[in-house]
């Protein structure tokens, strides 16, 4: 069987989930991992490509959401509009602190945008008019016109978001591997001086990088917040950093079909062991995350090109 | 006006003792191995947990929680480096790290932190304080536990920094933390060196831990936001300079307590990290860093 035919049965797998299994339990699992997948993907680009690792990326996924939740609560904005504002806003934001990232290399980057999403997560806790404070924002529309039905309105949530988030993958795929952008990523991630001295405009593509990355969280962060239909600040918390960073290691980075197919696992798991104890489910996040870091670089990945 | 001003310098100043126990050993740790420990907010907490359960559970004097808590994040800290650390040098041989060190001990962060929610539970405990009372200064008061902080914390890093100039092991921390190759050539033993002091840097912050867990309860995550103030501060002391560590950390501990004055408290955690961003663009390696190789 060939890659395209493989590639043909997952996509109608996927696409027929929810009449294949048509339970809420189910389809809430999925298109949570889905938005999952998408934020993972985000970070690989950034730092699995580009080699600018990103600590902060709970923080764009929490402005993303809070910007979606707040302009359709305050403001009235259509969520179709809201994906948008999340989208734009995050990637903003991303593209400012790029700025100190032309500066900086790998732990000074990682503790400055660790102390960025530190930063989101005190004003989304303390700015209370806008943000609830550390209730957060629930009670807002969600997408208008999708059925009342209950299981029927899960059904059409799940395509929607899966649709999103496959586009965005594909775009970030098509960047990464047939575009100059996606040569010029590596380039700066093998050796930036040297891709410098190629006539590589380095700036560009790091701002690029870090706007799109950031811009793709936020997209997923307001899928989020129309999904659960409540955004509190934990969401821009270390522990969702974690998470993100243990689904593109698990998965393989530099590879965004690595993080993706990590971020669908590891969220199966962290549900599942859900059933076992709610403690568990962190405590297999950690230890994934120094296994893989220590012994299995490569990650989930890494078996393909073993193999 | 002067009363309250006072009030909270002396604050300022015991908190400044808290940030000194743990940003000197993340600093100390970062210099001599090249290593983030994020996880250290965890050895924090542990320490607190040490101490509860040496205090409320097996009923032994409060200077016993604070001794079980140094020893304890000791021994598990020394574990650290040949456990994690070294089979991952041991793979990357000589090439660049990146942040992997970061991710490695991010991951160890998540695990001690859902490790101790699984043990401990979720519940906020309550340690008696070591000391109680308060001393009296006229204008202002402050509960002798404060000052046990401060203390201890001057004591201890006094102790420190006569250990790194004086002591032959302190000075071959120091070797090793200057040039690690040519601390070999001389025969100083780089994975002895490494692990311990992995372990005295966390063991400082378990005994901040322990001290710190009369005045706040004691719960799973309660390291992790000193973690990230402290790299705060250690970016402003400068990296791996145990001694711009402890500096820089006075300076943002006063600047957190005298904010209150000028702000609205809620937003005082924000200093730190506005510190640290305008520092790294200004001035990357910090007040007293060395240069930051670009």
């Amino acid at each position: 069987m060939n890659r395209r035919a493989l590639a043909l049965v997952v996509a109608a797998g996927v696409a027929l989930l929810p009449v294949l299994l048509p339970h809420p339990f189910v389809l809430t699992i999925a298109t949570q991992a889905a938005i999952w997948a998408l934020l993972a993907a985000s970070w690989d680009l950034l730092s699995g490509y580009t080699g600018q690792i990103s600590f902060g990326h709970a923080g764009f996924f929490a402005l993303g959401a809070y910007a979606a939740a707040a302009a359709t609560k305050h403001a009235g904005v259509s969520p179709w509009l809201g994906l948008l504002v999340g989208a734009t806003i995050a990637a903003a934001v991303g593209l400012l602190a790029g700025f100190p990232a032309l500066r900086l290399r790998g732990h000074y980057l990682a503790l400055v945008t660790l102390g960025l999403a530190e930063i989101t997560r005190l004003v989304a806790q303390n700015w209370l008019a806008l943000t609830g404070g550390p209730f957060g924002i629930h009670d807002f529309r969600s997408f208008p016109g999708l059925p009342a039905d209950a299981l029927a309105y899960r059904q059409a949530m799940y395509l929607v978001v899966v649709a999103l988030v496959a586009v965005s993958i594909a775009v970030m795929y098509h960047v990464c591997e047939r575009t100059n952008a996606g040569r010029a990523f590596r380039a700066i991630r093998e050796d930036e001086v040297l891709a410098q001295t190629l006539g590589i405009g380095t700036t560009r593509y790091k701002l690029l990088a870090f706007t799109l990355s950031s811009g793709f969280a936020g997209l997923a962060g307001a899928l989020y917040a129309y999904y659960v239909q409540l955004v509190s600040p934990s969401v821009a918390s270390a522990a969702t950093t974690s998470l993100i960073i243990g689904m593109a290691v698990f998965g393989g980075l530099g590879t965004l079909w690595g993080p993706v197919l990590g971020a669908l696992l590891l969220y199966g798991l962290y549900e599942g062991l859900r059933f076992v104890g709610v403690v568990y489910n962190l405590i297999a996040v950690g230890l994934v995350i120094m296994v893989f870091v220590i012994y299995l670089p490569r990650g989930l990945a890494g078996f393909r090109r073993s193999a | 006006m002067l009363e309250s001003l006072l009030e909270f310098l002396i604050q300022g100043v015991v908190l400044g003792g808290l940030y000194a126990l743990f940003a000197v050993g993340l600093s100390l740790i970062f210099g001599v191995l090249d290593v983030i420990n994020v996880a250290h907010g965890e050895f924090f907490a542990i320490g607190g947990y040490l101490a509860f359960g040496a205090v409320v559970l097996l009923h032994l004097p409060g200077a016993m929680g604070v001794l079980g808590a140094a020893v304890g994040t000791f021994l598990l800290g020394l574990c650290v480096y040949p456990l994690l650390i070294a089979p991952l040098k041991r793979r990357l041989g000589g090439r660049p790290q990146g942040p992997l060190y970061l991710v490695l001990t991010l991951g160890l962060s998540t695990f001690l932190q859902s490790s101790l929610l699984a043990v401990a539970g979720g519940d906020y405990r309550r340690v008696p304080p070591q000391l109680t009372g308060i001393f009296d200064l006229g204008v202002t008061a402050v509960s002798y536990q404060r000052l046990l902080v401060l203390g201890v914390a001057a004591l201890l890093l006094t102790g420190l920094f006569a250990f790194l100039r004086f002591h032959p092991q302190g000075l071959a921390v120091r070797a090793v933390s200057q040039n690690p190759d040519a601390a070999q050539a001389m025969g100083i033993n780089l994975p002895r060196i490494f692990a311990f002091t992995l372990a005295l840097g966390v063991a400082l912050a378990g005994v901040g831990g322990a001290l710190m867990a009369p005045l706040f309860n004691v719960y799973p995550a309660v390291g992790f936001p000193l973690t990230i103030k402290a790299f705060a501060i250690t970016i402003l002391g400068g990296m791996g300079n145990p001694a711009g560590a402890l500096v820089a950390s006075f300076v943002i501990s006063i600047a957190e307590s005298l904010s209150v004055m000028v702000i609205p408290s809620q937003w005082q955690n924000l200093i730190a990290f506005a510190v640290m961003i305008v520092m790294l663009l200004v001035r990357p390696r910090g007040l007293f860093g060395r240069p930051v190789p670009r």
